[in-house]
């Protein structure tokens, strides 16, 4: 079968469709908003989208393996209870630390779980993720069933304030994601992580640990939401268990624009990176636009689509004009 | 010295089907060996048992005279047995090189991918087919970006970049093109001179005798002999695979040449073509059985789904005298045309739904609105009955009907529309005797009806039993017509494996 020259062009750079659109929604916010580009702007936008670009990553890896999880969000909000009701507005920093560790072995935990019913037991990754959502988001509620408790000012002014070198601590976090993924993919692990999400019969045929693969996606998903969850409750200073629920299709959003298919084996991190801040931005423009939510809602949607349907539509148009 | 890999009276059965009774072979390293057979006599199931995909029933696997088990293709790929896949087993989203390396990556200190090094060896790969390939094709391609052919290549690199003790091609050559293949045989030579043994699976008689040291024919599931390529004859290897038999278990009177000629012409084909066909063209009588044989994929399927307007195709057709070209199956269906598929449970039945729903499917329009049900479950009755459908009521499940049971409610939803041409793809793929029986009985009173039957069947002895006449197809093309006295399972056979030799035509 003959390629068209954009199938060619974003197998290589998966992330070519989010690059444009980052583009083309950067200068619709800075029209709106002519000083985004000053540090202290950058820094206050960052921060705000920080922790939706470390959920989409997780989603984007699980996806790129062959997966979906749709327990994010809810891994997003037990971290958040955990940390606010653990943590507190006066809580030290020792005890802050020791509960960032404890959510994040959480995260890996849920994670764990998640693997352990998808690639062992072989049940279908949806259906499983939506069903532990539940679990999660039931846990969340446990912990914290009114919205309450927090983080000491010196930890939130930590996440909220640190800019080095004019730029935000998020671009650090993204620089320091980007080259633990360039690693990764240099590795036998990132060209099984392909394989299996690509044709995972095919890759069990030459004896890549498929399930194994499949596991470590979830665990990996489940770290990130949990990293995310942290930045969530360093960015709100306080506590409230439903606090994660927008970002598991925001992160599936995020995904699928920055060119990781939902059948697998392709995609990247970056990608995915530029989605969550696509996403930020847009949110931005409307309400810079002074137009209802509901819009941000509708757009999100019609982006996902737009972005699923795009190979389509380029076929269809290329047949057409032949 | 035991030879490297013997196998011993292994056996495998899959459902009602034995696909292998007793099969066994030796090979040498540093030999090659053809496993010829004609279609469904196990070579597949065979091969797939000594490469570990399929665990035998009974029988054993001695390497170098030691008794080995595997449990997957990996273990075999350990002891040095490595294949090419008919299905292939690379991943379409990876590069060429990622497909050929994957497990086995060459890694720097570290623990990083040496991408030069993998670069380099895949490219020395690549040169071993120098000529035959485009010359855009770099490690860095990925698959999903190659022609069949090119991956074929890939997956033939892939096997042997492993250094295998024993190679087997499972119709690795079915794709590829003659340089492709010359290429190929030149290096099984050069593999051969290594130490290399080589199992070659072929239906392709010239390659065969030009590329064998020795054979092992098998024939419904058994070795039936075996010896030295330079001790034999293409005949004697056909004789082996198909020896004159009486007839087997199909009975049916078959009409002579001169009395269908004088039958009505139901469907005319003039040069018809498709992606697969290259100028077909033939008549079928009212009344007739015509059988199309031939190897696996030489555009049988195609043909029948042109007729049915399932594929776009350009010649002249006419049915009934009157031209026809369909472009969608419902026009067909209109002109009472049926395909029947061949794959029952993928294709023909709704497995969870009743008989009486299965039966129904293509004809509820003919019931109105709302449904008049009293009148469709008289005529689903009444086409059970005819069939002689063995069920507990209308309302069972159709899982709940055997095999031979299910096949009657596949073509019975077909009959409901009373059709004049019935289409049938390899109706008895994976059947059992029994259930083949009953269903001859039935094709043969559907003709004695007038119902006129274009039967594709991979078993040969079948459609020698009860065709009428049989078309043989190479490459898209008739390559020869058998009816009368030359109508006989040798000749099918090689015919299509276009051996002419004792044959009489």
């Amino acid at each position: 079968m003959k390629q068209s020259r954009w199938q060619q062009a974003t197998y290589r750079h998966p992330y070519l469709f989010a690059l444009l659109l980052l583009v083309a929604a950067f200068i619709a916010n800075a029209l709106l908003q002519p000083n985004l580009l000053e540090p202290t702007t950058l820094n206050r936008n960052m921060r705000v989208f920080l922790p939706l670009i470390l959920v989409a990553v997780g989603q984007a890896i699980v996806m790129i393996g062959g997966g979906i999880d749709i327990s994010v969000g809810s891994i997003v909000s037990v971290v958040n209870a955990i940390l606010a009701t653990q943590i507190g507005l006066s809580g030290d920093l020792s005890t802050a630390g020791v509960m960032m560790g404890v959510a994040l072995l959480v995260g890996m935990g849920a994670g764990a779980l998640n693997g352990l019913f998808i690639a062992y037991l072989r049940l279908q990754p949806i259906i499983t993720t939506f069903a532990t959502s539940f679990i999660y988001a039931g846990l969340a509620l446990f912990i914290l069933p009114n919205p309450g408790g927090g983080a000491p000012s010196r930890l939130t002014a930590f996440y909220r304030e640190t800019i080095i070198l004019w730029l935000p601590l998020a671009f650090y976090v993204i620089a320091l994601i980007l080259l633990i993924w360039a690693v990764v993919r240099r590795t036998r692990y990132g060209r099984y992580l392909y394989a299996v999400g690509g044709k995972a019969d095919a890759a069990y045929e030459t004896g890549v640990p498929v399930r194994a693969v499949q596991f470590s996606t979830y665990v990996i998903s489940g770290l990130m939401a949990a990293l995310g969850g942290i930045a969530m409750t360093l960015l709100t200073g306080s506590g409230n268990a439903q606090v994660g629920d927008p970002l598991t299709l925001s992160s599936i959003t995020a995904a699928v624009i920055g060119g990781t298919p939902l059948s697998g084996g392709a995609g990247g991190v970056a990608g995915p990176i530029m989605g969550a801040i696509i996403l930020g931005l847009i949110r931005n423009i409307i309400s810079f636009a002074n137009v209802a939510t509901w819009w941000q809602t509708f757009v999100n949607a019609a982006i996902i689509v737009l972005a699923l349907a795009m190979p389509g539509i380029i076929n269809l148009v290329r047949r057409r004009t032949r | 010295m035991p030879p490297l890999l013997a196998v011993r009276n292994v056996a495998k059965r899959y459902g009602a089907v034995q696909a292998l009774i007793d099969a066994s072979l030796d090979v040498d390293a540093g030999e090659t060996l053809a496993l010829i057979g004609a279609n469904g006599s196990g070579k597949s199931t065979l091969s797939k048992v000594i490469n570990g995909v399929v665990a035998p029933d009974r029988g054993q696997l001695l390497l170098d005279g030691r008794a080995v088990r595997f449990d997957s293709p990996h273990a075999a790929k350990d002891a040095g047995i490595s294949t090419v896949f008919q299905e292939l087993s690379l991943v379409p989203q990876l590069t060429v090189a990622e497909n050929i390396w994957l497990t086995r990556e060459p890694l720097r200190r570290g623990g990083l991918i040496d991408r030069r090094t993998e670069r380099r060896r895949t490219e020395e790969l690549l040169s071993l087919f120098a000529g035959t390939l485009r010359a855009d094709l770099t490690p860095d391609t990925p698959v999903f970006a190659l022609l069949p052919d090119e991956r074929q290549i890939v997956e033939i690199l892939k096997a042997i970049s492993v250094n295998p003790r024993l190679l087997i091609l499972d119709e690795a050559t079915a794709s590829l093109d003659s340089r492709q293949v010359q290429r190929l045989f030149e290096l099984i030579g050069q593999w051969k001179a290594q130490g290399t043994a080589i199992i070659f699976i072929s239906h392709r008689m010239t390659e065969i005798e030009q590329i064998a040291d020795r054979y092992s024919v098998l024939r419904n599931g058994q070795t039936v002999g075996a010896g030295s390529m330079k001790e034999t004859t293409a005949s004697d290897l056909v004789t082996l695979m198909a020896p004159e038999t009486a007839g087997g278990a199909v009975e049916r009177r078959r009409a002579s040449p001169d009395a269908l000629a004088t039958r009505r012409v139901v469907l005319q084909i003039e040069d018809l073509r498709t992606s697969v066909l290259r100028g077909v063209s033939m008549q079928v009588h009212e009344g007739e059985l015509l059988g199309i044989g031939g190897l696996k994929g030489q555009g049988q399927r195609d043909l029948l789904l042109a007729i049915f307007g399932g594929v776009p195709w350009s010649g002249r057709m006419t049915l009934d005298g009157k031209p026809v070209h369909f472009t969608h199956p419902r026009q067909a269906m209109n002109h009472g045309v049926a395909l029947v598929p061949g794959d029952r449970a993928g294709e023909g039945l709704l497995s969870i739904r009743s008989i009486l729903e299965n039966l129904l499917v293509p004809s509820w329009r003919n019931y109105g609105f709302p449904l008049r049900m009293k009148r469709a479950r008289q005529d689903a009755a009444a086409i059970a009955a005819r069939l002689e459908v063995k069920m507990a009521s209308l309302d069972a499940p159709v899982s709940s009907l055997s095999g031979g049971n299910a096949q009657k409610v596949v073509i019975g939803k077909w009959l409901l529309r009373n059709p004049r041409l019935l289409l049938l793809d390899d109706p008895t793929k994976g059947v059992d005797i029994a259930t083949k029986a009953e269903f001859y009985r039935l094709l043969t009173r559907l003709c004695e009806e007038g119902t006129t039957v274009i039967l594709y069947s991979s078993d040969d002895e079948e459609l020698i039993g009860l065709s009428d006449r049989v078309l043989v197809m190479h490459d898209g093309r008739i390559s020869s017509e058998l009816a009368g006295a030359a109508l006989t399972t040798a000749n099918l056979v090689a015919a299509s494996l276009g051996v002419s030799a004792g044959v009489a035509l």
